[in-house]
């Protein structure tokens, strides 16, 4: 640009003139007709404006929404994962925190005599039971082995599935 | 899409009815993915941006109020996720330029210099000098080309006056303009 006054002017309407939103007046149009600079300037907004036109717009693969999908299946499902442990924990804390306070509770209430009475029957009753179940150990091992099995398969499926 | 499917559309989703996400994703993932596409050079990162994208509205439409169209509301979500891209990887890269002048250019003797640029190279050129653009004026450039977007789209989406909108688009092509200068013949 030169440092005549109206090519300052126009500097700022070249671009909205190029792209057709803005109709030069005729003082404009008469500096433009003339302006070597100017007209060059306007000539080289209207190509930069045709180029930015003919610019392909990408194009996304054509499994895109298929994936998509599968993420955010995939992220609901980690989601849920993190929901169970948070309540799992929080249960497994809950119960810690109610058996420290029922002890806590027994060693102020003078109640531990008690409390161990009560602590030897369940482990008789724990050892009798123990005793009349040991014939039967393998049928429940192997019963629990394959609840193990059954459960890491549909595990498997449900992670392959996504 | 017109306001009221865009609104039926979005209760099928809360309503999780089968295929309603899916429609959901085949209507709008031309517009994300190009203007995203266009934003960050790498293609499968933009792929992977566009997924977030679509992640982001899953998980916000039980959220979505409605107050802006459908449509308006999914560009701002595809305009943060760009915005976001460009601050981390100017923060990666130290903000390293990108240099316009072809890396082999200098083994050239200038009078080899063809200045009658063809199509082709004219348009490698242009997508550098785009890269050169700051973040705003780049989605601007993105999002004001792309079939569909109009100024107010834009507006809304950035949460910008329509005006300010307008004028930041012509200063970037100003801008763009100056850094091809000699080749937009």
């Amino acid at each position: 640009m030169t440092s005549d006054p109206m090519c300052a002017a126009l500097a700022d309407a070249i671009e909205p003139i190029a792209a057709g939103e803005l109709t030069p007046d005729a003082t404009a149009a008469a500096h433009l007709s003339t302006c070597v600079s100017c007209a060059a300037a306007l000539e080289q907004a209207r190509r930069l404006d045709q180029l930015l036109r003919a610019r392909p717009a990408p194009v996304p693969p054509s499994d895109f929404t298929v994936r998509t999908l599968q993420l955010i299946q995939k992220a609901g499902w980690r989601r849920e994962q993190m929901v169970d442990w948070i309540f799992n924990s929080a249960l497994i804390a809950a119960a810690l925190l109610v058996a420290a306070g029922i002890g806590v509770a027994l060693q102020h209430t003078g109640m531990p005599s008690v409390g161990r009475e009560a602590f030897d029957a369940l482990s008789n009753g724990m050892a009798v039971f123990a005793q009349r179940a040991a014939p039967s150990l393998p049928l429940y091992a192997g019963a629990t082995g394959l609840l193990v099995v059954a459960l890491g398969l549909w595990w498997w499926a449900s992670d392959a599935a996504l | 899409m017109e306001p009221v499917r865009e609104r039926e559309l979005v209760d099928r989703c809360r309503r999780e009815e089968p295929g309603a996400f899916e429609e959901l994703v085949d209507q709008f993932k031309h517009l994300v993915f190009a203007l995203i596409a266009r934003t960050v050079p790498d293609r499968s990162r933009a792929e992977d941006l566009a997924q977030d994208v679509f992640l982001r509205i899953h998980r916000g439409l039980p959220y979505f109020r409605g107050e802006a169209r459908l449509s308006t509301w999914i560009y701002r979500i595809a305009v943060n996720v760009c915005s976001q891209e460009r601050t981390e990887e100017h923060t990666r890269r130290g903000a390293a330029q990108v240099s316009l002048d072809d890396p082999d250019s200098h083994l050239r003797a200038p009078s080899t210099v063809d200045r009658r640029f063809s199509d082709f190279e004219l348009r490698d050129r242009l997508e550098k000098a785009i890269r050169q653009l700051p973040t705003q004026y780049r989605i601007l450039i993105a999002g004001h080309y792309l079939q569909g977007l109009q100024y107010e789209d834009l507006a809304e989406a950035m949460q910008l006056p329509l005006g300010t909108v307008k004028t930041q688009l012509h200063r970037a092509k100003r801008q763009l303009r100056q850094l091809l200068e000699g080749e937009l013949k």
